[in-house]
């Protein structure tokens, strides 16, 4: 024993030197924010307004003041948001299962599912806005689509993480349909319930946004009048928004859903006179550049050479993506404790759920548009909505993950149970979701553009204005193959030792 | 056994058993002849399950398989769960129907083993309600209403006391003339079985009748560190 006290105590380490995950990660994620740091310069972040905080105030004044007797006619657009939303995931549901049984074998089904899911919503929109006009038709394909594509995937996740036992024990020769029924859909029939609940949530969110492209769900009047100032209208709008999003498990339950899709079928319309050969004409030539159709490469190249501004576009994008990512890093690391169990009281607590809960459901094209009023065009208000609202998602589903810790050592004042008994425990899977969610992020990066950010979503939204189809087109493919980049890039970055915190739903 | 020469049900003969590239049983050579019931002892990874495994493929849908796992789904009524077994002898259409309204004849039936198998009022309850002792008595169930000469089971009675063991093991062998079962119960090997195959180490090292072999044979099977380790101490050994 007299050794170890003459021995030389072990030189204490630098800087969050070492190998240990925490560690590992907290340079990971220090790294990031410097890149975030460095790149902040480059973004064009003034504010150009000249009198934000009485239009902030004006505004409130609305949210606390709502003018429920200005409203034109809102349990039909309530109803009509619904119903998209309803049609439009069982659309995507319908054509995504039997994609999904298709993923794990065909690699053409992946890459299509892959494509359909990195155009957002308000992008199909505005694609078969072109050829269906403004009808039932565009809204709900400009939903079931991508949803498709979502929908593939995730339950194809799910269906491969099945327990393998009870398929193994079947009797031999039992036939695909019969092995599936029995042994396979009641094992993931529960996450898959919940998983196409999540996604109509997200589908209630994206009918209201598609308003934003003229549209008769919620998001058209809403637009309009927070457009032309009238916030008293545009405060009992959000309210009836909040409302149907807070109401959601009664309305929304599981008997009546049927009843919900009779109702909703009747509420939907007006529905277009589909001409075959301008469709035809749409997909074969109105897309696609008509030097590229004669096979004239020089011409091509000309076209390329015409197409404006494509690098900063494309830069905004990326830079919008990553200052969004390290914003909800920082806005989750920020608001997670105020809906946790193991800190405050039940008062913070409530108000902190409450924060949260507020953030999470709004859309962040809503937020963006809320910031954009106050802010005026610049990449602040997207970077704002973006951080907000996807730090606030972050932060609430970690907060539910800590409540379910126990600490191990009683009686540690709340900084050290940060530090010591929760951080290092929620951390990896926090930063885990941050990167699923950088996909989504850079996805609503684009549409933020239709607002004036100069992003891609900007020009793709301008050239579909100008009826310019083959270039909009061409941008929209730019942004695809943007996102399917970002989320390979994200799912190599993202932290592999755990998955604490990984549930379909969040994603 | 008998004099007269048999020809045996499956018959191994020096053949490397395992998976991918993972040989877990070398050279194994053995026999199975209808008519006999054989325990199968081992101490866990001696490769029971691999031997098992490798009998079910060989003999096809000719024997009835109650696997460790049991395999069953959770979701699912204890009804369905057992009609399983037999999922491959109905069309897909009257299977797909039988989860909405169970066909007359299956339901009959099924509860007729429940009956037997203390299971009786428990057919409509999810298997993810019942308890563990509970559902080694489905995944028997399923086996036997697979109604095969043949019975392969892997430790079908683990979890359930000596008492009720016996009295499924009895069952078992009463529907099935031949059976194959992994025990953990040495003494039901000795006084309930005709063979017993010893595994160690990925080696058959006890192929002989049941009357021939004594308990302290058995023990040889186990080493030391594994589950005899606590008699060893009993006993006074280092």
């Amino acid at each position: 024993m007299s050794q170890a006290v003459l021995r030389q105590p072990e030189p204490r380490p630098g800087w969050l030197a070492g190998q240990s995950s925490g560690v590992r990660l907290a340079r990971h994620s220090l790294t990031l924010v410097a890149l975030a740091v460095i790149l902040v310069p480059f973004a064009d972040l003034a504010i150009l307004t000249r009198d934000p905080w009485g239009e902030l105030a004006r505004m409130a004044r609305g949210l606390a003041w709502p003018a429920w007797g200005a409203l034109e006619s809102p349990l039909e657009a309530l109803g009509l948001t619904v119903a998209v939303a309803l049609w439009g995931t069982l659309g995507g549901m319908l054509l995504g299962f039997p994609l999904a049984l298709l993923f794990a074998r065909s690699r053409l089904v992946r890459a299509g599912c892959a494509f359909v899911r990195a155009i957002h919503e308000l992008f199909w929109a505005l694609l078969f806005l072109q050829v269906f006009g403004l009808s039932a038709a565009t809204a709900l394909m400009a939903l079931a689509i991508p949803y498709a594509g979502i929908f593939a995937k995730v339950y194809a996740e799910i269906l491969e993480q099945l327990p393998g036992a009870p398929r193994d024990a079947l009797p031999l020769g039992v036939g695909r349909l019969s092995r599936f029924v029995y042994a396979e859909l009641p094992l993931a029939w529960a996450r898959l319930a919940a998983y196409t609940r999540y996604r109509f949530e997200c589908g209630l969110r994206a009918s209201v946004l598609l308003g934003f492209v003229g549209l008769p769900t919620l998001g058209f009047q809403l637009e309009t009048a927070f457009r032309e100032g009238r916030y008293h209208e545009a405060g009992a709008l959000l309210w009836l928004f909040y409302l149907l999003i807070a109401s959601l498990p009664w309305w929304g339950h599981r008997r009546l859903i049927p009843l919900l899709l009779l109702g909703g079928a009747l509420l939907l319309g007006p529905w277009p006179t589909v001409d075959g050969s301008l469709l035809w004409r749409f997909a074969s030539q109105d897309i696609w550049p008509s030097a590229l159709l004669d096979g004239d490469w020089r011409g091509l190249i000309d076209w390329l050479a015409r197409i404006p501004e494509l690098g900063p576009a494309i830069g905004n994008t990326l830079l919008l993506g990553l200052l969004g990512s390290v914003g909800a890093l920082l806005v989750a690391l920020a608001l997670w404790p105020l809906a946790c169990r193991h800190f405050g009281n039940p008062a913070t607590r409530l108000a902190g759920r409450g924060l949260l809960i507020f953030l999470r459901s709004t859309p962040e094209l809503m937020l963006a548009f809320f910031f954009l009023l106050l802010l005026g065009p610049s990449l602040l208000p997207a970077w704002l909505a973006l951080a907000l609202h996807n730090g606030a998602l972050i932060a609430f589903l970690v907060a539910r993950h800590a409540d379910a810790i126990t600490p191990g050592m009683p009686g540690v004042n709340a900084s050290g149970r940060l530090a010591y008994e929760l951080l290092p425990r929620l951390y990896p899977g926090m930063l885990a979701l941050l990167y699923y969610r950088a996909e989504v992020i850079l996805r609503e990066t684009a549409i933020l553009g239709m607002l004036g950010v100069a992003t891609l979503g900007y020009y793709i939204d301008a050239n579909f204005e100008y009826l310019l189809f083959d270039v909009a087109f061409f941008l929209l493919l730019i942004t695809a193959a943007l996102n399917i980049a970002v989320d390979a890039l994200s799912r190599r970055l993202r932290p592999r030792e755990t998955a604490i915190i990984d549930d379909p739903c969040q994603r | 056994m008998g004099g007269e020469p048999r020809r045996p049900l499956v018959a191994f003969e020096a053949e490397d058993l395992g998976y991918d590239n993972q040989v877990v049983l070398s050279r194994l050579a053995l026999a199975l002849y209808p008519g006999e019931r054989v325990a199968l002892l081992g101490p866990s990874g001696a490769g029971k399950s691999t031997l098992l495994e490798a009998l079910r493929r060989r003999l096809g849908d000719s024997a009835a398989w109650c696997p460790q796992q049991h395999g069953l789904v959770p979701q699912l009524a204890v009804y369905h769960n057992i009609y399983m077994g037999r999922l491959a002898e109905h069309s897909a259409l009257a299977n797909l129907w039988n989860l909405v309204r169970p066909l007359a004849g299956p339901w009959r039936q099924v509860a007729e083993l429940c009956d037997a198998l203390g299971l009786a009022g428990l057919m409509r309850r999810p298997v993810g309600q019942l308890s563990g002792g509970q559902r080694q008595r489905v995944a028997i169930a399923r086996a036997l209403y697979q109604q095969q000469e043949l019975f392969l089971g892997d430790e079908p009675v683990a979890s359930i006391d000596p008492h009720q063991a016996l009295r499924l093991l009895a069952l078992i062998e009463a529907r099935h003339a031949t059976a194959v079962i992994a025990l953990h119960y040495r003494e039901l090997a000795l006084s309930h079985f005709d063979r017993v195959w010893g595994l160690r180490d990925g080696q058959l090292v006890i192929d002989a009748p049941a009357r021939d072999l004594t308990l302290a044979d058995l023990d040889g099977l186990y080493p030391d560190a594994d589950s005899s380790a606590d008699e060893a101490i009993d006993r006074g050994q280092p």
